[in-house]
């Protein structure tokens, strides 16, 4: 028996029917578990996040990850610490919406404080084949005018492609002041999902948004951190990714144009809703 | 470049008949020595030619005529460089007296009747001047460091005194300036600027330093960077406004650090300096409206003049930093370089054939020392055997492999007279 789409519509009325955030996000199954998650930042802080969710009645797993600098092959490893307090933030974003995911912390940031292209691309590569992570944040970016060689853009775009034909998700954060300013790898939108900032009501809630290359928009604000409560692009990207590793959980294998798919999908549900 | 007058080697050729001078000219420059070659009929021409140019290389006629003889003139030349050598030519060699001749500078003798040739008299320079060049390089060597080391001395009081004026005043200056625009065109009530620099192959790898509104270096104990509000605001890389900081802080994200505690709002933004160096501007507690109480919190005006004095400060601060950073560098160089000179000096004390006499150093031969205790099972000594070696080696040195040889006879006589006498070294089943 085949199905039959319903008097109302076709059948891609009937599937956007049944694909409701209820059924994705809310689902109880619907917890990060089975899920490894690299964040690409300035390193974690493993005893303030694992105090807070225990405070909070949540174990998390424990976080792995490496350090990651220039001139060397192998990242140093990583001792539960943070170089700065942005990763901490970011990762209590992701864990907050998917607390059984696998963190993975690739600190690119180190003692030195300062981030350079080619250790990211190193982290990159690192994330997908070393840890096999299936999603990346990457709450960081280079703005459009310094990163001017096409040559060194090119590179960074074959970085992130590498992430999309292995199907590992990769969402960076757009600048903060998008479109005014553009950043990478954030404008690289097709093989990657790009995040803008904006408030919801409910830090489940995002919508899709094209503008200026820059394709979804998803809760501006952290919880952790004295500038969490700020609105920053650095804390909507962890939040998109924090939703996908639920719908991965009920599916591991999805690809990441379906996943984006869904993604698109989910956000009509909430067009009608009000934002915060 | 041209050479200078030193770059190259100077022969004269002093002969009072012409053809002779320019059949040695031309020799001498159709051989391509890269040599300056001038020419003299009598000594008094000579003479006039080597208080023009350092004369390396005399070739000189035994008998020059006029009751003037080389031997003379080698004197007198002797007195304007006490290195020159000479080659003799002579038509009557055994009117050499060679003793006197050696101690004046003669280094080889050419007979005219004999055995003078092209090839022999350009293998008779070229002897010399491939002992001439390498000695007249060590002596430049020398004198150039002579002269490095008293314009190093020289220079290095200057430096230092240079910075000693200027250090406190650019850095201090540009923060003051800085802070003083923001404070008063933000409302903000007072400010510091946190400086911090990481370099792995350093001790202590990080420093922090604070400086308050009026530049001044701010004494506390600071809260490490990696849990400090500045590091997260470097992270975020655009400046951050807080209303309520000790709310803020509350989590344990952060520690605050002590000139900001008791604060209430906040606004921080990062100046991009130099890789390996984070800047943060901190401005606290902004004025509420004229006749309001309290404080309030900055506005996204605020943080967007943070931002673009973020832009202009931190060329200003670049080159504040730059500024101390060279003259750091310059004092560090000059420092290297007198060491350097110093130690280059030691090393080229004496001639280089004091030098090749003169035994390996200390280490070197304890090494050895140690190595041959080691190996020498059986009977043996490791300082005999060591100033056997060090004989033989100075012998080689000072008369080449022929001494040596003669040498190695001499021991295999001295044993084989032994042997035969105390019936050793026969062979035994």
């Amino acid at each position: 028996m085949s199905a039959s789409p319903s008097n109302n519509g076709d059948v891609f009325d009937d599937v956007f029917a049944l694909l409701t955030p209820e059924r994705l996000l809310h689902d109880p199954r619907a917890t990060g578990e089975g899920v490894t998650v690299c964040l690409i930042d300035s390193g974690v802080d493993q005893a303030v996040l694992e105090e807070r969710f225990r405070q909070r009645g949540q174990q998390i797993y424990p976080i792995a990850g490496g350090i990651f600098t220039a001139g060397s092959q192998q990242p140093l490893p990583y001792e539960g610490k943070q170089s700065t307090p942005h990763g901490t933030t970011v990762a209590d974003i992701v864990l907050s919406l998917a607390p059984r995911v696998r963190l993975y912390s690739a600190d690119v940031f180190g003692p030195q404080g300062s981030c350079e292209l080619d250790v990211v691309m190193q982290a990159l590569h690192w994330a997908i084949a070393e840890w096999k992570c299936k999603i990346i944040n990457l709450s960081l970016g280079v703005p459009e005018q310094r990163l001017q060689q096409v040559q060194r853009r090119y590179q960074f775009l074959r970085a992130i492609e590498e992430g999309y034909f292995h199907d590992v998700l990769i969402f960076a954060a757009a600048h903060n002041e998008h479109p005014l300013t553009r950043s990478y790898p954030a404008a690289f939108a097709p093989p990657l999902i790009s995040v803008d900032k904006s408030a919801f009501a409910d830090p489940l809630q995002f919508a899709y948004n094209l503008r200026e290359q820059i394709e979804f928009q998803a809760h501006g604000r952290g919880r952790l951190g004295p500038f969490a409560s700020e609105p920053a692009t650095s804390w909507a990207a962890p939040h998109l990714a924090g939703i996908a590793a639920r719908i991965l959980s009920l599916r591991p294998g999805l690809k990441p144009f379906e996943v984006k798919t869904i993604l698109y999908w989910l956000s009509k549900h909430f067009r009608n809703e009000s934002p915060a | 470049m041209a050479p200078t007058d030193d770059a190259v080697e100077t022969i004269l050729i002093v002969d009072d008949e012409e053809p002779v001078r320019r059949t040695f000219r031309e020799w001498l420059e159709g051989a391509g020595l890269n040599c300056r070659i001038l020419a003299a009929a009598d000594a008094e021409a000579a003479l006039v030619k080597a208080n023009e140019h350092t004369i390396d290389l005399a070739i000189l006629d035994w008998n020059l005529g006029a009751g003037n003889d080389g031997l003379r003139l080698l004197e007198d030349l002797y007195l304007f460089n006490p290195d020159v050598v000479a080659i003799m030519i002579t038509g009557f060699a055994q009117q050499a007296t060679p003793l006197d001749a050696m101690r004046m500078g003669v280094r080889d003798y050419l007979d005219k009747n004999q055995d003078l040739n092209r090839e022999s008299f350009l293998a008779a320079v070229g002897r010399q001047l491939h002992r001439i060049r390498p000695a007249k390089r060590e002596r430049r060597l020398h004198a150039s460091l002579i002269a490095l080391r008293e314009a190093l001395e020289k220079i290095l009081p200057l430096v230092q005194s240079a910075q000693a004026l200027q250090d406190p005043v650019p850095l201090p200056q540009a923060i003051h300036s800085l802070l003083h625009f923001l404070l008063r065109s933000t409302g903000g009530t007072d400010g510091v600027l946190l400086l911090r620099s990481y370099d792995a192959e350093r001790e202590p790898q990080e420093t922090c330093r604070v400086y308050d509104a009026s530049g001044a270096p701010v004494t506390a104990e600071l809260v490490p960077f990696a849990r400090s509000l500045a590091g997260t605001v470097v992270s975020l890389q655009e400046p951050y406004a807080i209303t309520n900081l000790g709310k803020a802080a509350a989590d344990g994200a952060v520690e605050l650090q002590p000139f900001e505690r008791g604060r209430q709002s906040l606004l921080a933004a990062p100046i991009a300096v130099a890789p390996g160096v984070q800047v943060v501007l901190e401005l606290f507690d902004k004025k509420g409206a004229p006749g309001a109480t309290g404080n309030t919190a900055f506005t996204v005006e605020d943080q967007r003049l943070a931002a673009a004095a973020a832009d202009l400060g931190a060329e200003m601060l670049r080159q504040a930093l730059a500024e101390r950073q060279m003259q750091q560098v310059l004092i560090q160089a000059v420092e290297a370089a007198l060491e350097a000179s110093a130690s280059i000096t030691t090393t080229l004390q004496g001639t280089a054939r004091e030098r090749q006499e003169q035994p390996p150093p200390a280490p070197v031969l304890e090494r050895l020392r140690e190595t041959l205790n080691e190996n020498l099972a059986a009977g043996g000594d490791a300082a005999d055997t060591l100033r056997l070696a060090e004989a033989i080696r100075v012998l080689a040195v000072r008369h080449g492999p022929g001494a040596v040889e003669h040498c190695i006879r001499v021991v295999e006589s001295v044993r084989a007279l032994l042997d035969a006498a105390t019936g050793e070294g026969e062979t035994r089943p």
